[in-house]
C-alpha cells in the first residue's frame, strides 16, 4: 500500500456527503501530522509567534480535519479558526514529515492546501467570514480587489500607473500587475517596466486585466477565482501572448500552481518571474547598475519566494550587483520564521494580527542597524512600510532599488 | 466536559472580572485541541479529555487569579505549556481549565556576569537560545523537543536533556521560580532565598518538589536559568559495531571516562540498526555487518574539545569500533531533533508498510543491568506484535544520564498504527506499559528518567517504587491541594482525599 492510503474506514458517520468527500480526501495527510504531532512548525509560524494560540497552529488546522472525520467537529466550528494564516508555508518546510519523508514517498506536509480547502468547504456551505466575503464581492464587482479601500477600484484605471512609459497593448510577453502594484504602489510596476525598457527586453500590457483570483482562491472563494482566472487566460491568448511576466510572488503562485490545475495542459502560457529575468540580464552583462545607493539595507525573503518556491538566490545577486549598498543579509532558512503578515487574506479579516508580525519583522531588521529594508512582494510592503516608519526604517522594492542604481527616475506611488 | 453549561458560565463570568475575553478561550476548536499531547491515545476517545475552557494568562498575576477563582469555585485546573510530554502531564482527566502559559514567553533579563536569565515560562529553548547567542551564551537544556516544548513544561516534568552529562539536567538549570500554589498563593521557590542562588543549605530543599508533579502542585510562571559560554567546539563521532555486546562495552567505557567535555553518549542497539536499515530513509546505510552503534559528543572550547577527542577515539578503537566518518557523524547528531519524529510507517507482522507514529517508554536503568532490560523490553514488544498488528518494534536507545556512566534513559520506540488503536489494543498497549515498568523496577531502576510515570499502565507501579515516599505524595498533596483542584485524576493522588 501507499503511505497516503490510509488505514481503516472511519467508524462515524459524518454529517453530510461534502464533508465526507472532504475528509476523504484530506484524513490522510491529517493524520500523518496529527499522528507526529511534535509540533515543531509553532515557533516558525508567524501567527502563532503574534497570538500564542495554539488553536490557530498548523498542528490545531490538521487535527481539526482528523475531528470532523471522527464527527466530532464541523466545519461550521472551525471555519472562523482558519482565517489565522498566511498561507506562507514555513510549517511545510518545518516539519519533520516534510523533512525526512518527502523524497522517498513524494509526501509533503500541505498545511496550506489544507487551509484552503478548509476555506472553500465553509464558503461552499455558505459559512463567510464578513470582511472577505465583503473583499471579494467588491473584487468580482469591479474586477479588481478594492485595495484603495473606500475609494472605489475601476477597471478603466489598471493601466494609469504606465501613462507615460508607452507600453503597448499585446505582444508574445505580458508584464501582468497585480492589483495592490497596479493600484497602490505604483512605483514598483513602473520600475519593472523601466527596467525591462532599458534592457531592450520587448513587452506589453494586456488588453483587459483583472485581478489574478489568487486571493479569492486563497479565501474560499474558488469559483471565483476560477472565472477570473478564465478571462485572464483568455486575454493573454487574445493579444498573442506565449509568456506572462510576473512581478508578484502571490502572482507568481496563482500562474503556477492555480491555474495549471483550472486549465490542465491547456495552459500553455510561460510563467516568467521578474526578479529572475532581472538577476539573468545583470548575469549576462545586459543590465549593470552603476548609480551608488548608500543605503545600509536587509532583504526581507517574501514568504511566497522563499518558502514556497524556493528562490532565494537572485534577489540577493541582484542586491550584490547594486553599487554603494551595505547589505546585512540573513540567511533564507532563519527567514523561514519570518513573514510580513501580509498574505493569505489575512490583513482583510485580522489588521492587527498582521501589523503585529510585520512590527516583529521590523524589529529583526533594526537589530541589524540598517536603514532600509527590501523586499520584492508589494503585498508585504505596506504593512511593513507602516511598521518601518515607527522604527525609522524605509521599506523599498527591490525593483524599485535597482531602477534608481540604473538612474531610472521611477515615479509613482508608494503610498 | 464534566462541567454543566450552567457551571461553565459562572466559572467564565468569574474569569471576566481578571482577563480580557480574548484570554478566555471556551469554543469547541479551543477545547479540542488542548486535549492532546504526542502520545498516542485512541482517536475515538478523544471527547473524554477536553477541558471544558482554556486561558491564555499573560502574568504570574493572571494565573494566581485564575486558580484562586478554580480552587473557589472547585473546578480542576490542567497547566498547558508546549504540550509536548508524552506521559499526559497535559491531558486533562476531569474537564475543567487548562491554563495554556506560551504568552508568558518574555525574557525578563539577561544577566551575563552572574550567568543567568529570566524568563516567562512560556518560552522554548530554541526561541530563549537565539536571544542569548547575542551575548555568546547558552541555556543548554535540550530535549529531543528542544524547538517546542517550554520552560515551564520541562518544570512540570523536571525534564531529562540530551547533553546532561555536560550541563545537567532541568532540575540543575532551573535555579529558581515563582510558582502559583493550587490554592492560588504565589510563592518563589529555588535554594533557599531562590533567585539566582546555586547552591543553598538553607531550609528543606523545596525545589526538587515543584519540580516534574506534572502540573499536580502547581504552575510554574517565571524561572531564573543558568546559563554557560556557547561551545565553540562540538565533536560527535559515531562508530559502528557487528556486535552489541562490543558496542555495549565500549559505551560504558565513553560514559566512565571521566573527560570533562563529555556531553553524552548513546547507544543503538540492534534491533535500532536493524529498524533504521529497514524503514528509515532517511538513514544512511551502513555494511549489513553493521549491527550497533555508539555516538559520544562533546562541547567546550577548540583546545579542550580536540585532545578529548582524541582519547574518546582511543577508547573505542581498543573496542573494534569502526569510526563512520566526520559528514555521518556531523549531520547524524546536527539532524538529532528532527530525528524525533521518526518515520511515518512501520510494518506489520507480514512484513506490510503501513502508516505508524512514534511512541517511546523510558526508563533509568543502571549500566549493569542495561542488557537483560532490553533484552526483556523486546520481549514485551514481541509479545504485543503476535496479539496485533497496530504495534511494530523500532529498537532502543541506551543514553547517558550522568556524567559518570551510572544510570541510562534507556527507551524502546513502538510504532503504533494509531487509526487502528480500539480498544482491544490500547488495552494491550496499557499492559504492556505495566509489564514494561515492571521490568524496571526489577532491576533496580526507575520507571521514568524523562517522560514521567502518569500515564495510564505504568502509573500503577508507582506505589510499589516509592513505597513508603508515595504516601508522603499523598500527604504533600492533600496538604498543599486541599480541594484536589490542580490536575486531578494523575499519579492516583485521588488517594490522597479518600
Amino acid at each position: 500500500m501507499s503511505l497516503t492510503d490510509g488505514g481503516a474506514e472511519p467508524e462515524v458517520t459524518v454529517r453530510d456527503e461534502r464533508t465526507q468527500e472532504f475528509v476523504a480526501e484530506w484524513r490522510n495527510a491529517s493524520y500523518n501530522c496529527y499522528s507526529s504531532g511534535h509540533k515543531f512548525c509553532r515557533e516558525v509560524c508567524p501567527v502563532m509567534q503574534v497570538t500564542r494560540n495554539e488553536s490557530w497552529t498548523p498542528t490545531a488546522f490538521h487535527a481539526n480535519v482528523v475531528a470532523m472525520e471522527r464527527g466530532e467537529l464541523d466545519v461550521a466550528d472551525i471555519a472562523a479558526d482558519y482565517v489565522n494564516c498566511t498561507q506562507c508555508g514555513a510549517c511545510e518546510l518545518r516539519c519533520p514529515n516534510t523533512l525526512f519523508t518527502g523524497d522517498f514517498y513524494r509526501f509533503r506536509t500541505r498545511t496550506v492546501d489544507v487551509v484552503k480547502a478548509v476555506r472553500a468547504l465553509a464558503v461552499e456551505k455558505d459559512i463567510h467570514q464578513p470582511k472577505w466575503q465583503s473583499w471579494n464581492e467588491r473584487t468580482d464587482e469591479r474586477t479588481h480587489e478594492p485595495v484603495l479601500g473606500d475609494i472605489d477600484i475601476s477597471q478603466e484605471r489598471v493601466r494609469d500607473w504606465a501613462a507615460d512609459l508607452n507600453i503597448p497593448i499585446g505582444g508574445e510577453s505580458i508584464l501582468f500587475v497585480d492589483c495592490e502594484a497596479a493600484y497602490y504602489r505604483t512605483s514598483v510596476p513602473r520600475a519593472v517596466a523601466q527596467i525591462l525598457q532599458a534592457a531592450g527586453y520587448e513587452f506589453g500590457l494586456m488588453a483587459e486585466q483583472w485581478c489574478c483570483g489568487g486571493p479569492a482562491a486563497e479565501m474560499g472563494y474558488v469559483d471565483q477565482a476560477r472565472r477570473f482566472a478564465e478571462h485572464n487566460l483568455a486575454d493573454w491568448r487574445s493579444v498573442g501572448a506565449k509568456r506572462v511576466l510576473v512581478l508578484d510572488p502571490h502572482d507568481y503562485i496563482s500562474f503556477t500552481e492555480d491555474y495549471p490545475k483550472y486549465f490542465g495542459a491547456d495552459f500553455d502560457i510561460e510563467v516568467v518571474l521578474v526578479v529572475e529575468l532581472i538577476a539573468d540580464l545583470i548575469r549576462d552583462g545586459v543590465l549593470t547598475p552603476t548609480v551608488p545607493i548608500e543605503r545600509t539595507i536587509t532583504y526581507h525573503d517574501p514568504c511566497r519566494l522563499n518558502k514556497r518556491k524556493g528562490i532565494w538566490k537572485e534577489p540577493r545577486e541582484i542586491l550584490r550587483a547594486i553599487p554603494g549598498l551595505t547589505f546585512r543579509d540573513v540567511d533564507r532558512v532563519t527567514q523561514w520564521s519570518y513573514c510580513s503578515g501580509g498574505g493569505g487574506g489575512l490583513p482583510i479579516e485580522k489588521p492587527e494580527l498582521t501589523a503585529a508580525i510585520s512590527a516583529g519583522r521590523i524589529a529583526k531588521a533594526a537589530d541589524l542597524a540598517v536603514d532600509t529594508l527590501v523586499s520584492a512582494c508589494p503585498w508585504s510592503e505596506r504593512p511593513l512600510s507602516e511598521a518601518g516608519a515607527a522604527q525609522n526604517i524605509d521599506v523599498i522594492d527591490i525593483h524599485e532599488l535597482l531602477a534608481e542604481s540604473l538612474g531610472i527616475t521611477v515615479g509613482g506611488s508608494r503610498s | 466536559m464534566t462541567l454543566t453549561a450552567e457551571r461553565v458560565d459562572t466559572v467564565v463570568h468569574a474569569l471576566r472580572r481578571v482577563l480580557r475575553d480574548d484570554q478566555i478561550l471556551t469554543s469547541k476548536t479551543d477545547r479540542y485541541n488542548r486535549a492532546r499531547v504526542p502520545a498516542p491515545f485512541p482517536v475515538h476517545r478523544w471527547a473524554e479529555r477536553l477541558p471544558d475552557l482554556a486561558v491564555l494568562p499573560e502574568s504570574t498575576e493572571d494565573v494566581a487569579a485564575v486558580v484562586r477563582i478554580a480552587n473557589e469555585l472547585l473546578v480542576p485546573v490542567v497547566p498547558r505549556d508546549g504540550g509536548t510530554g508524552l506521559t499526559d502531564g497535559a491531558v486533562p482527566l476531569r474537564g475543567g481549565i487548562v491554563v495554556d502559559v506560551k504568552r508568558m514567553n518574555a525574557i525578563h533579563e539577561i544577566d551575563p556576569v552572574n550567568r543567568t536569565c529570566t524568563v516567562g515560562t512560556g518560552i522554548s529553548m530554541l526561541k530563549l537560545n537565539e536571544q542569548l547567542a547575542k551575548h555568546g551564551l547558552i541555556y543548554p537544556d535540550d530535549p529531543a523537543s528542544y524547538p517546542c516544548s517550554l520552560v515551564g513544561g520541562r518544570i512540570g516534568t523536571s525534564g531529562w536533556s540530551l547533553i546532561g552529562a555536560r550541563y545537567g539536567h532541568t532540575r540543575d538549570l532551573v535555579l529558581s521560580f515563582d510558582h502559583v500554589l493550587p490554592t492560588g498563593e504565589v510563592m518563589h521557590v529555588g535554594d533557599g532565598v531562590g533567585q539566582k542562588i546555586t547552591k543553598s543549605s538553607s531550609g528543606y530543599q523545596l525545589k526538587h518538589l515543584f519540580m516534574g508533579h506534572q502540573g499536580t502542585l502547581g504552575i510554574a510562571t517565571r524561572a531564573t536559568l543558568k546559563l554557560f559560554p556557547k561551545p565553540e567546539a562540538e565533536l560527535s563521532p559515531f562508530w559502528a559495531f557487528d556486535n552489541y555486546d562490543d558496542a555495549y562495552a565500549c559505551v560504558g567505557d565513553l560514559a566512565r571516562a571521566g573527560v570533562a567535555t563529555f556531553a553524552g553518549a548513546v547507544l543503538f542497539d540492534e534491533h535500532k540498526v536493524a529498524y533504521l536499515r529497514r524503514d528509515d530513509e532517511a538513514y544512511i546505510p551502513q555494511p549489513s555487518d553493521v549491527r550497533a552503534l555508539v555516538c559520544a559528543v562533546m562541547y567546550g572550547y577548540e583546545d579542550e574539545v580536540r585532545p578529548a577527542g582524541k582519547r574518546l577515539l582511543r577508547i573505542a578503537q581498543s573496542h573494534g569500533a569502526r569510526y563512520l566518518g566526520d559528514e555521518i557523524s556531523e549531520g547524524d547528531w546536527a539532524a538529532r531533533h528532527d530525528r524525533y519524529a521518526t518515520p511515518l510507517h512501520g510494518r506489520t507482522g507480514n512484513g506490510q508498510v503501513v502508516p505508524m507514529s512514534w511512541h517511546c517508554e523510558d526508563a533509568a536503568i543502571n549500566y549493569t543491568h542495561l542488557p537483560a532490560v532490553t533484552r526483556e523490553w523486546h520481549d514485551i514488544v514481541a509479545g504485543l506484535r503476535r496479539q496485533s498488528d497496530v504495534f511494530d518494534d523500532w529498537g532502543m536507545f541506551a543514553y547517558t544520564s550522568s556524567d559518570n556512566g551510572t544510570d541510562w534513559l534507556t527507551e524502546i520506540d513502538v510504532g503504533i498504527w494509531e487509526q487502528q488503536l480500539d480498544d482491544r489494543a490500547w488495552a494491550l498497549w496499557v499492559q504492556a506499559k505495566r509489564d514494561l515498568a515492571a521490568v524496571s523496577l526489577k532491576y533496580h531502576g526507575s520507571i521514568s528518567a524523562c517522560h514521567g510515570s502518569c500515564r495510564e499502565g505504568e502509573v500503577d507501579l508507582v506505589p510499589d517504587e516509592l513505597g513508603r515516599g508515595f504516601q508522603v505524595m499523598l500527604d504533600l498533596k492533600r496538604a498543599l491541594d486541599p480541594r484536589n483542584i490542580m490536575n486531578p485524576g494523575k499519579y492516583h493522588l485521588d488517594r490522597a482525599y479518600s
